[in-house]
C-alpha cells in the first residue's frame, strides 16, 4: 500500500517535472518553426518550410552589423567582467575577513537590483562622462553588470582551492603576483572560464541597459530585434532569435564540459 | 658549505588566536645541522611554530632569528627555508618536474641549470623515472619524496616538516623513517620536524622538545627524555609510566626516603634532595620492574601484589599488578626465558632499584588562569 501510494506520489512529482521543462523549453522552441515560415510575416510555416529569411538575415547589412556589434560589445564586456571579478574574489579569498564578506555582497548589487533602476542610474553618469552610445559606453555597462556572475563562479572555485597550495609556493620563493599566475589561477581556471561564458551570455542579450544608453550608433542584436517587433513583424527576427539560442546554448555545453573537466 | 648550515632560534614567541595562546612564551635553540623534532599531542601548537618560523603566522610577541638576524617580518618567499607540508601540498596541475623545478623557475635561473638541478633532486629521492608525471599518479610515498624533492632543491638554509610521514601505513612509514634520517645526514642540513609519533620522535631526532599546551615542557636528546622526563606529562607522552605519589623523609648519601601508601621507599638524587615532608612524584617505567613469583626480591624497593590482567605481545608479557601499597602498576617482562608464569590473581612481587625511578613535575593545570 505504502509502496503504491509512493509510486504515485513519483509519479505526479515527475508529471510536474515535465511541465515545468515543457513550460522552460518550449517558447524557445516555438521561434524555430516560425523562423522556416515561408510567409512574410511573422507566422508558422504553411505551405512549407523556407530559409530565405536565414538568407535574408546573411545578406542584411543592418541585421551583419548588429552581430558584429554585439560581439564586439560582449567581448569587450567579458574582459572587464572577467578581469575585474577575477581580482576582487581572489583579493576577497585572500583577505578572508569579514569586511571582504560585505565587498562580495556589495558585488552583487548588479543582480539584486531591477536592471531599469540601474540603467537609470547608469543613464545619468554615462550622460555626464560622455559616454551615451558609444561602443565603450556600453561595454563597460555590460562589463560592470557581469561582474557578479564572475565573482560567484570563481569564489565557489576558491573555496575549492587547497590555500596550503599557495603557501607552498610563497615557500618555494614565488612572490604574490607570480603564485597567482603559476598556481592560483591554473587552479581556479575552469571556474575563470565558465564565468566569461556566463558573463559573455550576459551582455549578449542585454536589453535594458542598451535601450537606455544607446540611440544611433549602437544597436546590438537584443535592440534590432526588439525595434523589429515594435515597427514590422519581420520573421527574419526569429531567425535571429534562433542564432541567438544556438549561440547560448552552444556556450552553455561549452561550459558544462569545463565543468566535468574540473571534477575529473 | 657555512651558507648552507643556519642556526634559527625562536625567541620568546607568543601567538594568541583571540584569548587562546596557541603558542605560549616558547623559546628553542636550533644548530646548524640538528635535526629537531617538535613533539606534541594535536593541538599543542607544533604547526604553528613551524608556520611562523616559515613566515606564514606573524607572532603576536617574541622573534625568529637566523643567525642571530630577527627574520621575524620577512615575507615567506624571501626566507629561503625548504617545507614539506602536512599532505604535502604538491601543485596537481604540475608534472613531477614542473613541480620540483618550481622554486628555481620562480628565481629566474636558467633553463640548463634548472634541468641539471632538477635530475639531481630527483635522483636523490630515486624519482627520476616519474618526472613527468602528474602527482595523482603516483603513490603516497612518491608524491612524499617529490615533496622532498621540492624543498632540497634549492638548498635551503633548513627544512621544515610538518607530520610528513602521518598519512602513510605503518611499513612505509618506517622505511621512510629511516630514508629521511639517512638524507638527513647525506645532505648535512638543519631539520625541523613534527609529529606527534613518540617513536618517531625518539628513532629520528638529534633532539626533542615536548609541547603541551603552547608551552615548551622539555627540551633535550631522545635518551635524556626518556630516562630523566621532567615532568609526569613528558614520562606519561613519552612511553609508559607507572607514577608513585609520596611524602619526602631524609636523604643521606645520594638517596632519598620516601614514604608511600605505609611503604619507604628510596629514590637516587643527584644534588640536594627534597626538604622532608615535600610531597613528591617518582615516575617507574614498566621495563625496569623486576617480576619475581615466590619471595621478595632484594632490590631496594619492592611491593607485593596480584596480576589483575596480563597481555602477551611476542617480545614480552604485560602485567596490570593492583598493590595495596602504590595501586594499579604496569610492569612488562620479557617473553623469552620469564621466570613467572603470567595468571590472572596470581601474587608476584615487583621490586626495583633507587635508580631506575626519577622525581618528576606536576604540570601546570590545563585551566589554572595565568
Ligand atoms: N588560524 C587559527 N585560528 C584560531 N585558532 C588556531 C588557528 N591555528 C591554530 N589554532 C589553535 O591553536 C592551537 C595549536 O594549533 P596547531 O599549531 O595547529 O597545533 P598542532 O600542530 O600541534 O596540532 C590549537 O588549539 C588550534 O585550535
Ligand atoms: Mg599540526
Amino acid at each position: 500500500m505504502a509502496d503504491e501510494s509512493r509510486i504515485a506520489a513519483a509519479r505526479s512529482t515527475r508529471s510536474l517535472g515535465w511541465a515545468i521543462v515543457l513550460f522552460l523549453v518550449l517558447p524557445i522552441t516555438i521561434v524555430v518553426p516560425v523562423s522556416l515560415t515561408d510567409q512574410r510575416f511573422l507566422s508558422l510555416p504553411q505551405d512549407g518550410l523556407s530559409l530565405r529569411h536565414y538568407v535574408n538575415l546573411v545578406q542584411s547589412a543592418a541585421w551583419l552589423s548588429s552581430v558584429g556589434q554585439s560581439f564586439v560589445i560582449a567581448s569587450g564586456a567579458t574582459v572587464i567582467s572577467v578581469l575585474s571579478g577575477t581580482l576582487c574574489a581572489v583579493g576577497c579569498w585572500r583577505l578572508g575577513s569579514r569586511w571582504s564578506e560585505l565587498v562580495r555582497v556589495l558585488m552583487l548589487v548588479p543582480i539584486i537590483v531591477p536592471t531599469i533602476v540601474y540603467a537609470l542610474g547608469l543613464y545619468r553618469l554615462w550622460v555626464q562622462l560622455g559616454l551615451l552610445d558609444t561602443y565603450f559606453g556600453v561595454m563597460l555597462a555590460h562589463g560592470v553588470t557581469g561582474i557578479p556572475y564572475v565573482v560567484i563562479i570563481v569564489s565557489t572555485s576558491l573555496a575549492n582551492f587547497d590555500p596550503r597550495l599557495e603557501q607552498a609556493a610563497r615557500n618555494l620563493g614565488a612572490s604574490v603576483p607570480y603564485t597567482l599566475r603559476r598556481v592560483i589561477l591554473p587552479s581556479i581556471l575552469p571556474g575563470v572560464v565558465s564565468g566569461s561564458i556566463f558573463a559573455f551570455i550576459h551582455s549578449w542579450d542585454e536589453l535594458v541597459l542598451v535601450l537606455f544608453i544607446a540611440s544611433r550608433a549602437i544597436f546590438t542584436l537584443p535592440r534590432r530585434i526588439w525595434d523589429g517587433i515594435n515597427e514590422h513583424l519581420d520573421p527574419t527576427m526569429a531567425a535571429v532569435a534562433t542564432a541567438l539560442v544556438a549561440v547560448t546554448a552552444i556556450l552553455l555545453v561549452l561550459d558544462m564540459r569545463t565543468r566535468r573537466q574540473r571534477s575529473e | 658549505m657555512s651558507e648552507l648550515r643556519q642556526s634559527v632560534v625562536v625567541q620568546r614567541m607568543v601567538k594568541r588566536y583571540g584569548r587562546v595562546a596557541a603558542v605560549d612564551d616558547v623559546t628553542l635553540e636550533i644548530e646548524r645541522g640538528e635535526f629537531v623534532t617538535l613533539l606534541g599531542p594535536s593541538g599543542s601548537g607544533k604547526t604553528t611554530i613551524l608556520m611562523a618560523i616559515a613566515g606564514f603566522v606573524q607572532p603576536t610577541s617574541g622573534d625568529i632569528l637566523l643567525d642571530g638576524r630577527a627574520i621575524t617580518r620577512l615575507p615567506p618567499e624571501r626566507r629561503n627555508f625548504g617545507m614539506v607540508f602536512q599532505g604535502y601540498a604538491l601543485f596537481p596541475h604540475m608534472t613531477v618536474f614542473e613541480n620540483v623545478a618550481f622554486a628555481l623557475r620562480a628565481r629566474g635561473r636558467p633553463g640548463e641549470e634548472v634541468q641539471r638541478k632538477v635530475v639531481e633532486a630527483l635522483d636523490l629521492v630515486q624519482l627520476s623515472p616519474y618526472a613527468q608525471r602528474l602527482p595523482r599518479q603516483l603513490s603516497g610515498g612518491q608524491q612524499q619524496r617529490v615533496a622532498l624533492a621540492r624543498a632540497l632543491v634549492f638548498t635551503p638554509h633548513l627544512l621544515l616538516l610538518d607530520e610528513p610521514l602521518s598519512a602513510l601505513d605503518k611499513k612505509l612509514r618506517a622505511d621512510l623513517q629511516l630514508e629521511l634520517k639517512a638524507l638527513h645526514e647525506r645532505v648535512g642540513l638543519t631539520f625541523l620536524y613534527v609529529t606527534h609519533d613518540q617513536d618517531e620522535a625518539l628513532s629520528m631526532s638529534d633532539r626533542v622538545a615536548i609541547l603541551r599546551e603552547g608551552k615548551l615542557v622539555q627540551f633535550g636528546r631522545p635518551r635524556e627524555l626518556y630516562e630523566r622526563p621532567a615532568t609526569r606529562f613528558v614520562a606519561d607522552f613519552l612511553g609508559k609510566s607507572n607514577f608513585i605519589a609520596g611524602t619526602a623523609q631524609g636523604g643521606d648519601g645520594g638517596t632519598l626516603a620516601y614514604s608511600a601508601g605505609g611503604l619507604t621507599l628510596r629514590q637516587a638524587v643527584a644534588g640536594a634532595p627534597p626538604a622532608p615532608g615535600a610531597p613528591i612524584l617518582v615516575a617507574l617505567r614498566p621495563e625496569k620492574i623486576a617480576v619475581v613469583a615466590d619471595t621478595p626480591p632484594d632490590t631496594a624497593n619492592a611491593v607485593a601484589g596480584r596480576i589483575a590482567q596480563w597481555s602477551y605481545s611476542g617480545t614480552h608479557f604485560q602485567l596490570l599488578v593492583d598493590t595495596p601499597a602504590v595501586g594499579r602498576m604496569i610492569a612488562t617482562v620479557p617473553a623469552w626465558r620469564c621466570r613467572i608464569e603470567p595468571a590472572t590473581g596470581a601474587t608476584v612481587h615487583l621490586g626495583w632499584d633507587p635508580d631506575a625511578t626519577v622525581i618528576v613535575a606536576e604540570d601546570a593545570s590545563a585551566d589554572s588562569p595565568h
